[in-house]
């Protein structure tokens, strides 16, 4: 039998993570939340996930850019389908002014606004998690 | 300025140098020469002067292409230009193209030092307006993201779990009880947007709403301005009623933050009005503008309040106590109006009522096709 699909949020809000974590547990997905940039990341690196809700704004700034980051920069986890999660669009046009709406910061993500419908939510997560093995297949016919 | 003030004298006559040098020793300063020009403008990127005396009148490139590729290079460095020639003309000229005083050949000790002393004044005090104005700008910046953050946050939770209440109950709610979900998610919907409008204004751009400025028509944004605060008006059973002169021309702007202005003003005609009693609003085209006005029988606005009643945290001393706002309503309208190019004015007369005129202008028929 296969096993579930395992989902990671990583919020520093754990009220608005109930939210969407009851959304993705309805679907059938095994979620779990951690709910500050470290832990989320040391919780990213010593499991196995297979898609990473990560929120931009944490913390006293933009921390979840700086996890986005370090996740790009290793080889594993960075082919984490990534759905990143931001409070309002203008923060992510004030933290990077100029350019596009979506700053792709991993190989497979996208960006959505809090508060989010649950339908679209379940649609980004599996369209993402559809990517990501299109993306592993691709790299394994080469 | 913790470090030495630095200076740079240009002139081609090595003894101005030396005496300039001699002169300024005994005060606190790092002076660098140079004796024509080209070779003093070399020396801008390294040295950074604060202060630079320039001859006007040298061998190779003037004195006067020396002041604009100095203001060029950084229009906060002061400069003085030495004249040989003290003619007022070439004096006033210099000045005009932005030196900050002229020093005339020859010059006395004293006079050297006076002028560099004010000179290196005026540097410090330019420095500090530009640091203030840049920390007034990050303040800004920086407090509406952070209230952005706080604010919407709960909101973002809020609505999220009403999200999923809403989807989990789904089959066992009834219309009435689906009626209400809506209805608390709309509300906390409109706070957002107002959060966000809010933000807009109080970041240093509300200018920025004008690069997705498009025409509207008028009558739609009066509509949904009157959806908004219907449910005021039916509680205080007050009738708001429109009437439209057609042809109406479009306006051009932001339809969310029109929106938000009708709102401001239409929502404080049923605050402050009566009970059963009407608010009246009228929309033309007059000349190049359309002029809306929103008329009501209330409590009306004191003579000595309404210089302010458009200032930020602004609250009429005549405002009934249960009805008094945050003091933003009128303030944020005007902005919003006046970033539409237009204005907004009120008539008012105490215990009659008041009237509120929008003036927008007109998005002309012919241009507009």
């Amino acid at each position: 039998m296969e096993s579930k699909t395992k989902i990671l949020i990583i919020d520093d809000d754990p009220d608005y993570v109930e939210g969407i974590k009851s959304i993705l547990e309805k679907a059938d997905y095994e979620v779990e939340a951690v709910y500050n940039p470290e832990d989320g990341f040391n919780t990213l690196k010593s499991g196995h996930y297979d898609l990473l809700l990560l929120d931009i704004m944490m913390g006293r700034g933009a921390e979840g850019v700086m996890v986005a980051r370090k996740i790009s920069k290793d080889p594993v986890l960075r082919e984490t389908p990534t759905l990143i999660i931001t409070g309002i669009r203008e923060q992510i046009a004030y933290l990077f002014p100029g350019q596009p709406m979506h700053p792709h910061f991993l190989p497979v993500d996208e960006l959505i606004e809090k508060p989010v419908e649950p339908d679209l939510l379940l649609e980004k997560v599996s369209t993402l998690l559809r990517l990501a093995e299109e993306r592993k297949a691709e790299s394994g016919t080469e | 300025m913790t470090d030495k003030a630095k200076l740079l004298i240009i002139d081609d006559e090595e003894i101005v140098l030396d005496s300039c040098l001699q002169i300024l020793a005994g005060g606190d300063y790092e002076i660098a020469t140079a004796n024509n020009g080209e070779s003093g403008l070399k020396m801008l990127p390294d040295f950074l002067p604060d202060l630079i005396f320039v001859d006007l009148k040298m061998p190779g490139i003037s004195g006067f292409e020396v002041l604009n590729k100095v203001h060029e290079f950084d229009p906060t460095i002061v400069t003085i230009v030495i004249t040989g020639f003290a003619t007022v003309s070439s004096a006033v000229d210099a000045m005009k193209e932005g030196a900050f005083d002229f020093l005339p050949k020859p010059f006395t000790p004293d006079e050297l030092r006076l002028i560099t002393r004010r000179g290196l004044e005026k540097r410090k005090l330019e420095l500090e307006t530009i640091a203030l104005r840049r920390e007034r700008e990050m303040m800004r910046e920086h407090f509406a993201a952070i209230v952005s953050h706080e604010l919407k946050s709960p909101l973002n939770a809020v609505q999220q779990n009403l999200f999923v209440l809403e989807d989990e109950l789904s089959t066992q709610l009834s219309d009435e009880q689906k009626g209400k979900f809506e209805r608390a998610k709309s509300r906390i919907s409109d706070l957002m947007k107002l959060i966000h409008t809010w933000l807009r204004v109080i970041k240093a751009d509300i200018d920025e709403i004008q690069t997705t400025f498009q025409p509207n028509r008028v009558e739609p944004l009066i509509t949904k301005a009157i959806e908004n605060v219907e449910n005021q008006a039916v509680r205080k059973n007050i009738e708001i009623s429109t009437s439209i002169k057609e042809p109406l021309n479009m306006v051009n702007g932001d339809e969310g933050t029109l929106v938000e202005a009708l709102v401001n003003i239409i929502g404080n005609a049923v605050k402050y009005s009566p009970m059963g009693s009407q608010v009246l609003i009228t929309a033309e085209s007059e000349d190049d503008e359309i002029i809306i006005s929103v008329a009501d029988s209330g409590v009306g606005i004191p003579k000595e309040d309404l210089p302010y009643i458009f200032n930020d945290f602004y609250i009429a001393g005549s405002a009934p106590k249960e009805s008094r706002g945050s003091g933003l309503g009128l303030a944020l309208t005007r902005r919003i109006i006046e970033a539409h190019y237009g204005s907004v004015s009120v008539d008012s007369e105490p215990g009659k009522g008041s009237t509120f005129i929008i003036c927008l202008p007109a998005v002309s028929i012919s241009s507009s096709q």
